[in-house]
């Protein structure tokens, strides 16, 4: 694990080689501290490094606030990292308003604008006092460099080079590549300014330098660097989606942005509609017309958009439905990550209905997420509901290249023949799946409907034709339960602590597990890309050991936990680990709590063996 | 497109109306059948998207492919059919208060749009599927189930209403004159763009006296008959200001210039986006090449 940061770490070396390093910056709006994060992110991720990176903003559109959050390593990476090994406050204002987002520890090696006037003994941090703080002149050594503060990140991007030995040949790559373009003064002004920072940290050393360790040099110049927004529309295009329907709305509209870019060529189409309504509209007529289609929203569109999502079930329209989720209620927090649209993705319905809900753990696995959701909504021609969350949408991290042909695409079962002479769009079949036909098709001339239809898809008011179309809307995605290859299971098969996470918390509780395994934890993880309908048999095969565990997630009421207990019989000792957006959880948290555990299984053990 | 000799018959489903005796939509649908034989386009080329309502029923009376959807957004969906699939004759229908209250706000972004679709709004100025309350073009005063001590409200007017955003085909009828009604809808749907007819359909059980088969067949009037000038839409929308007062039939707005659709629109873009690549390149930008 991290070499240094880690509870137990050894001090006094003179020298440590980093595996891993959290980097947290923050500032006011302008300062450009998100791009001096990115150009970090790109750069490392160019030399080799697993690199994830974090944004977080105030909600306003300029100024306020804004940070970033940047880990770098030489292993794979799972989350964003909990307490920082750097923090860089161009001023305290800003850096504090981010709390728990960007916390501090001892070991932290704390960089700060000189100008702001605190000494390194009285900076604002409530409860902890780091043993190594810099009060750096970052403005001045940009004004000295380029006449204007205007080169403040490339300062910070000096001393970071300079201090943690972060890729520089990669960074000044990268400011050739965005100053170039500005005319040969703004760039060789920045240049300078890398170099003052450089050489500002050079003269002010570490008391325990901590260089980062180089990547494996297969992985230079290999990687791919993106967002789970990206990544997600990306997906879509492999897929075959040729329509999609969108509404612009935080932290979503990134998917539209770059479908509208991209997918005319494919001989696509985007339409932004002009409310959330017509835009799932707009994607559940294409569908009808026969096409891949798509929407993508975050909590409040998703409210909108519910009724025709009933329509796509009744009517059995393939169609996928992102909702990048938000703090809610209501606008709630916009601009970060909460797992709280869990039960309305489940059950904003009315009547009874079944939709498929996948979510996925990391950008990486965004892009396998997205096929299956388009394969489920085919095949099955249903709604499917993608939950990714405002972490994965929006953070950026390096993926290795995909391999496409290891992913199959689905369409769904058009009639032919003999089918479409006596067509018959809702057929019973035993699998439930009937064969679906579009306008444009000769005999396949039917009528689709939100009324509740026979076979031929006539409308009928007949209660005994209602109850078999429900049941066979139920029925053709009963195979879905018995999709063990949508679970993960990580871990020893026989272990009595298990932990139940999902979506971007997934990757906590993988660092989390890899903690306690370390300190001798006989635990184990499951992370479920099918959320809904809930996988019985997995839950049971995976909780058959389990004597205590927790189900880890980011909402208030810890939604998937209450909805496994809907379904699952699960163990006395599993309990929900849940807290509201916006407050993350850290591996070392649920780590120590999974300790916590053992030692009451053992302290039960005991008093169960004395009776 | 496959063109083939069709009669009017050829559009008729086995499907039996639900509408009450009288209704004015058994005339609309008998234009409808008319219209479509004129036009020539075989069932299966043809999507007819509806709302909720009483005459969102009636793509299953046609053997067109039909989608009955849900309230209010039968233009939203029309418009993805037909982004989807252009090559079809995409027909749309509803009534007063599926267009111009629950979909009032889709109907503007329809029009300016300007995908090439056909509205038919049938008007009777009440909810009848609910039986009798207020619509959206019931008059000011109008005593309804929702309503008992009269309407407190002035009425939308479909006409000027579609006319402000610049459709380029606003016509109006009825089917007192069914003829007459089937050659506005033949015309409507032959417009390159959105076209949209609004349909002043009695609703027999619910309403009006005044809004009757029998006072339509006295009071109607042509918009020819008036010397009226069908691409002047400034006497257009002063015609169309006696919505309500005067029953005025045919064509009151044709852009004699029709705009390019959007499907027009996006085929050009996805025309100029030249060669189309594969699938497989869509991640190549965002490779963090060392060099």
């Amino acid at each position: 694990m991290r070499a240094w940061i880690e509870i137990g770490k050894e001090t006094g070396a003179e020298e440590q080689m980093a595996e891993d390093l959290i980097i947290g910056m923050a500032g006011s709006g302008g300062d450009g501290i998100v791009s001096a994060g990115e150009a970090l992110v790109s750069a490392a991720a160019s030399e080799g490094f697993h690199a994830m990176m974090t944004k977080s903003f105030g909600s306003q559109i300029r100024g306020g606030e804004s940070s970033c959050r940047v880990r770098l390593s030489i292993r794979r990476l799972h989350n964003p990292g909990g307490v920082l090994d750097v923090a860089v406050a161009l001023n305290w204002e800003d850096f504090l308003r981010f709390g728990a987002e960007l916390p501090v520890g001892g070991d932290t090696v704390v960089i700060y604008e000189e100008a702001t006037g605190v000494a390194p003994h009285e900076i604002p941090l409530p409860g902890v006092l780091p043993r190594e703080v810099f009060a750096v002149p970052i403005d001045a050594l940009a004004k000295e460099a380029m006449g204007t503060d205007k080169a403040k990140t490339s300062v910070v991007l000096g001393l970071l080079a300079g201090w943690f030995d972060i890729a520089p040949a990669g960074i000044l790559r990268g400011m050739a590549k965005r100053w170039g373009k500005k005319g040969p003064e703004v760039l060789s002004g920045n240049e300078k300014a890398f170099a003052l920072g450089q050489r500002y940290a050079a003269e002010h050393p570490l008391a325990v330098a901590r260089k980062l360790s180089r990547p494996p040099d297969e992985r230079v110049g290999k990687q791919l660097l993106l967002d789970g927004n990206d990544m997600c529309a990306a997906a879509a295009i492999f897929a075959g989606c040729e329509v999609f329907g969108g509404y612009p709305i935080t932290p979503s509209t990134e998917v539209m942005q770059f479908l509208t870019r991209e997918i005319w060529k494919y001989g696509g189409a985007v339409l932004q509609a002009e409310d959330e309504i017509a835009s799932i509209g707009v994607a559940v007529g294409a569908s009808y017309a026969g096409k891949k289609a798509m929407t993508a929203t975050s909590g409040p569109g998703m409210s909108l958009k519910t009724e025709i999502l009933g329509l796509a079930s009744l009517a059995e329209l393939p169609l996928v439905l992102l909702n990048v989720q938000r703090g809610g209620p209501s606008t709630g927090s916009p601009t970060k990550p909460e797992q709280s649209d869990l039960f309305q993705a489940a059950f904003s319905a009315h009547g009874d209905v079944l939709r498929p809900i996948l979510a996925p753990t990391t950008v990486a696995d965004t892009f396998r997420v997205t096929v299956e959701a388009f394969n489920l909504a085919e095949h099955y021609q249903t709604p499917v509901i993608i939950l990714s969350d405002q972490e994965i949408a929006q953070r950026k991290e390096t993926v290795e290249p995909i391999e496409f042909s290891r992913f199959d695409v689905l369409s769904r079962r058009e009639p032919a023949g003999a089918e479409l002479e006596h067509y018959r769009r809702f057929l019973l079949t035993e699998s439930g799946i009937s064969p679906i036909s579009h306008p444009g098709m000769v005999g396949g001339n039917y009528l689709a409907a939100g009324i509740e239809h026979n076979e031929h898809g006539d409308p009928t008011v007949s209660g005994k034709m209602h109850a078999l179309m429900n049941e066979k809307r139920f029925r053709k995605l009963a195979p879905l339960e018995r999709r063990h290859d949508l679970f993960e299971i990580v871990g020893p098969a026989d272990a009595p602590l298990g932990l139940v996470s999902w979506g971007s918390n997934a990757g906590v509780c993988r660092e989390a597990m890899e903690l306690a395994r370390a300190r001798g934890l006989q635990v184990k993880l499951l992370v479920p890309t099918l959320i809904y309908p809930v996988a019985r048999e997995v839950y049971e095969g995976f909780f058959a050991s389990v004597e205590a565990g927790l189900v880890v997630e980011q909402s208030h009421q810890g939604q998937l936990y209450r909805i496994l207990r809907m379904y699952v019989d699960v163990p006395r000792g599993v309990t929900s680990l849940a807290r509201s957006g916006a407050n993350p959880f850290q591996p070392a948290e649920v780590a120590a709590k999974l300790a916590e555990l053992a030692l009451g299984l053992q302290v039960r053990h005991g008093r169960q063996a004395q009776e | 497109m496959t063109t083939v000799a069709l009669g009017p018959k050829d559009f008729k489903s086995e499907l039996k109306p639900i509408w009450c005796p009288g209704c004015g939509d058994f005339g609309v649908l008998q234009a409808l059948y008319r219209a479509l034989s004129g036009i020539g386009r075989a069932p299966h080329e043809i999507a007819f998207v509806s709302g909720i309502g009483c005459s969102s029923r009636i793509p299953g009376y046609t053997t067109a492919y039909g989608f009955n959807t849900v309230h209010g957004r039968a233009l939203p969906i029309a418009q993805g059919i037909k982004l989807a699939r252009p090559e079809l004759l995409v027909l749309v229908a509803g009534g007063d208060g599926d267009g111009f209250s629950i979909g009032g706000g889709h109907v503007a972004h329809a029009v300016r749009r300007n995908f090439d679709l056909t509205y038919l709004v049938m008007d009777n100025q009440i909810y009848g599927l609910t039986k009798g309350q207020l619509s959206p073009t019931s008059p000011h005063g109008l005593e309804t189930a929702t309503s008992p001590y009269g309407s407190l409200e002035d009425p939308v007017n479909p006409l000027a209403y579609v006319l402000s955003y610049g459709a380029g085909f606003v016509a109006q009828g009825t089917p007192a004159d069914m003829p007459g009604l089937a050659k506005i809808v033949e015309e409507a749907i032959r417009y390159p763009g959105f076209a949209f007819v609004n349909i002043q359909s009695p609703c027999v059980t619910y309403g009006q006296e005044v809004q009757q088969m029998k006072v339509h067949k006295a009071t109607m009037k042509t918009l020819a008959s008036v010397g009226h000038d069908q691409t002047d839409r400034i006497a257009a929308m002063r015609l169309a200001q006696d919505y309500g007062k005067a029953l005025y039939t045919g064509v009151f707005y044709r852009n004699p210039e029709p705009p390019p659709t959007f499907e027009a629109l996006v085929r050009e873009r996805q025309t100029a986006q030249g060669e189309r690549p594969a699938r497989e390149k869509i991640l190549d930008r965002y490779l963090q090449r060392a060099t």
